[in-house]
C-alpha cells in the first residue's frame, strides 16, 4: 500500500488498466550504462516511480554526450556520468531509491548484488560488457534486457534468465563478425590491444529515447504475463515499421551451450590458504576456470627473467595492453607474455596463499554440473 | 541429392529485396554475407538473420533446412552496439 502522498502522484498511473504501481515501485533494476540509452531508462524508471535504480558506468561526461543525454547539463562535464545521472533522476521522483555505481560494472557489480534485482539493463556501447552482463545474468538467474541504437535503429533483446533455464542468451543470434571485433581490441589471452581503435556510432537522441522507452518497459514487464522466451525487437525510428521474433537457444552457443543447467552458485571465501590436512587430493587437483585470465609468467626470450615480472605475474590480464610485451631490458617485444584462466584448486592455493585471486568466480565441473564459485565476497 | 528452398530475403528497411533459389545446406551466415557483398551494405556493420514468416531469429551457422520453409521471407538485421 503505498502512502498518501505517492499515491497522489502515481493516480494517473493508477488509471490504467494494465499498470501496476504497486508491481513497479518495488521493482530493483540495474542499469549498466549512463550514456544515451542509459539516461533515457533511468528517466523513464523514475517517472514511472520504479523503486530502486541502480546506475553503473566508469565514464565521465563530455559535452558530446549533452545532445543524446536527457538528464545531463554543461555543469556535469568532467563528472561521472553515474554520479550526474542517479543525482539528476532523484530530482524526478525522491521516492526512487536511486544510487550511482562509479566505476566498471565489472569490479563493481558481485553475483550476490546482481541476484538483488529484478532485472538489468545493457545500455553499455560495446561487446565485450555485453558478453560479460549476459554471462553474470545467466549465472546469477536474473533477467537481461539489451538495448542498441545507431543513427536510425534501435533494438531490445529480452532475455528472462529468472523464468526458464531453457532461455536463449545475448550470444545465441551473435554474429561470428562480433566475436572479430571483440579480437579487434584484445588479443587471444586478454591483453588489450594498443593499437585498436574504437568504432565511434552516430547516435540521436530520436533512437536512445526509443531504445530507452521499450527497455524500461520490458524490464519492469509492463502490460503482459512474465515472458518465457527470449525475444528482439527491431524498431525503425524513422518510418516506425519494426519487428518482434522469438530468439531460440543455439547448439553450441559460446555462451550457454557450455551449462546444460545454470550453473549452482556457491559463495566461497576468496582466500586460497595452503589446502588442510584433509584436504583430498581430488580437492587439490580440482580445475577451476576463472571469470578473469591472469598473467602467469613473464619472461623475455633475449634477455631471459625480468625484475618486471613481479608487477605483471598474478593479476588479470585485462588490465594490461600488449605494451608488456616489449622487454624493458632490450626495448625488443621479445616477452614471453603467459596468460591462463584454468588452473587448480593446489596451484591457486600455491600461487595466492592468503591472497585474494583477482578474479569475478570461478566455474568447475563438479559431479556432473556446473558451480559457480562467487570470490568476490567474504 | 541436395535440397533447394525458394525464399525471399530483403534488407530491415526493406529497400533491397531478392528472391533466390537456395541450397537448404546453406547457413544464415552464409545469406548475411551475400547480402553485405551484393547490396554493397555498410561492411562496419554486424548482422543477424531473422524469419519474419515464423517470427523467429535465425542461429548464424544453422542451416536453412532446419528452420525455413519455401516461400520465407528471410530479413538481414543489424545487430546495433551503441548504447
Amino acid at each position: 500500500m503505498l502512502d498518501p502522498s505517492r499515491a497522489q502522484r502515481y493516480r494517473r498511473h493508477d488509471l490504467i488498466d494494465w499498470f501496476s504501481q504497486e508491481q513497479v515501485s518495488a521493482s530493483r533494476i540495474a542499469v549498466i550504462g549512463a550514456g544515451a540509452v542509459g539516461n533515457e531508462v533511468v528517466k523513464n524508471l523514475a517517472l514511472l516511480g520504479c523503486g530502486t535504480i541502480d546506475v553503473f558506468d566508469f565514464d565521465t561526461v563530455e559535452l558530446h554526450n549533452l545532445t543524446r543525454s536527457v538528464l545531463l547539463r554543461e555543469a556535469d562535464a568532467g563528472r561521472n556520468k553515474a554520479e550526474a545521472v542517479a543525482e539528476r533522476a532523484r530530482d524526478l521522483d525522491p521516492n526512487v531509491d536511486l544510487r550511482a555505481v562509479p566505476g566498471d560494472f565489472w569490479d563493481t557489480l558481485s553475483l550476490r548484488r546482481l541476484q538483488g534485482y529484478d532485472c538489468a539493463i545493457a545500455a553499455v556501447d560495446n561487446f565485450e560488457a555485453r558478453l560479460k552482463l549476459n554471462q553474470m545474468c545467466m549465472i546469477a538467474r536474473v533477467n537481461l534486457v539489451n538495448a542498441g541504437l545507431d543513427s536510425r535503429w534501435a533494438v531490445i533483446e529480452s532475455f528472462p534468465f529468472a523464468a526458464s533455464d531453457e532461455v536463449a542468451c545475448y550470444e545465441c543470434t551473435l554474429p561470428e563478425s562480433a566475436y572479430l571485433r571483440v579480437a579487434e581490441r584484445y588479443s587471444c589471452g586478454g591483453l588489450r590491444r594498443r593499437a585498436s581503435l574504437e568504432r565511434r556510432i552516430p547516435t540521436t537522441t530520436i533512437t536512445a529515447s526509443v531504445a530507452g522507452a521499450l527497455a524500461a518497459s520490458a524490464a519492469l514487464r509492463l502490460g503482459g504475463d512474465v515472458p518465457q522466451r527470449a525475444q528482439r525487437r527491431l524498431l525503425d525510428t524513422l518510418g516506425g515499421a519494426g519487428s518482434a521474433v522469438a530468439v531460440e537457444r543455439r547448439d553450441g552457443c559460446p555462451g550457454c551451450s557450455a551449462f546444460l543447467q545454470p550453473p549452482r552458485l556457491v559463495r566461497i571465501r576468496n582466500r586460497w590458504t595452503a589446502h588442510p590436512e584433509d584436504a583430498s587430493d581430488d580437492v587439490v587437483a580440482q580445475p577451476l576456470q576463472l571469470s578473469d585470465a591472469l598473467v602467469t609468467g613473464y619472461e623475455c626470450a633475449a634477455c631471459g627473467p625480468l625484475a618486471q615480472a613481479a608487477e605483471y605475474v598474478n593479476r588479470r590480464a585485462g588490465d594490461f595492453d600488449d605494451g608488456i610485451a616489449v622487454c624493458p631490458g632490450c626495448a625488443t617485444p621479445s616477452v614471453r607474455v603467459e596468460i591462463r584462466d584454468t588452473f587448480t584448486v593446489g596451484e591457486l592455493s600455491a600461487r595466492f596463499g592468503e591472497r585474494r585471486v583477482p578474479a569475478k568466480f570461478a566455474l568447475a565441473e563438479i559431479y556432473g554440473g556446473t558451480v559457480c564459485f562467487d570470490l568476490e565476497e567474504n | 541429392m541436395t535440397q533447394s528452398l525458394k525464399l525471399y530475403v530483403r534488407t530491415a528497411d526493406q529497400t533491397r529485396r531478392a528472391e533466390l533459389d537456395l541450397d537448404a545446406a546453406s547457413t544464415g551466415a552464409d545469406i548475411i554475407q551475400a547480402a553485405v557483398d551484393n547490396w554493397a551494405l555498410p561492411a562496419d556493420t554486424d548482422y543477424t538473420l531473422v524469419n519474419t514468416t515464423t517470427g523467429r531469429a535465425l542461429a548464424p551457422g544453422e542451416d536453412l533446412g532446419k528452420g525455413v520453409r519455401p516461400g520465407d521471407v528471410l530479413e538481414v538485421q543489424p545487430v546495433l552496439v551503441a548504447g
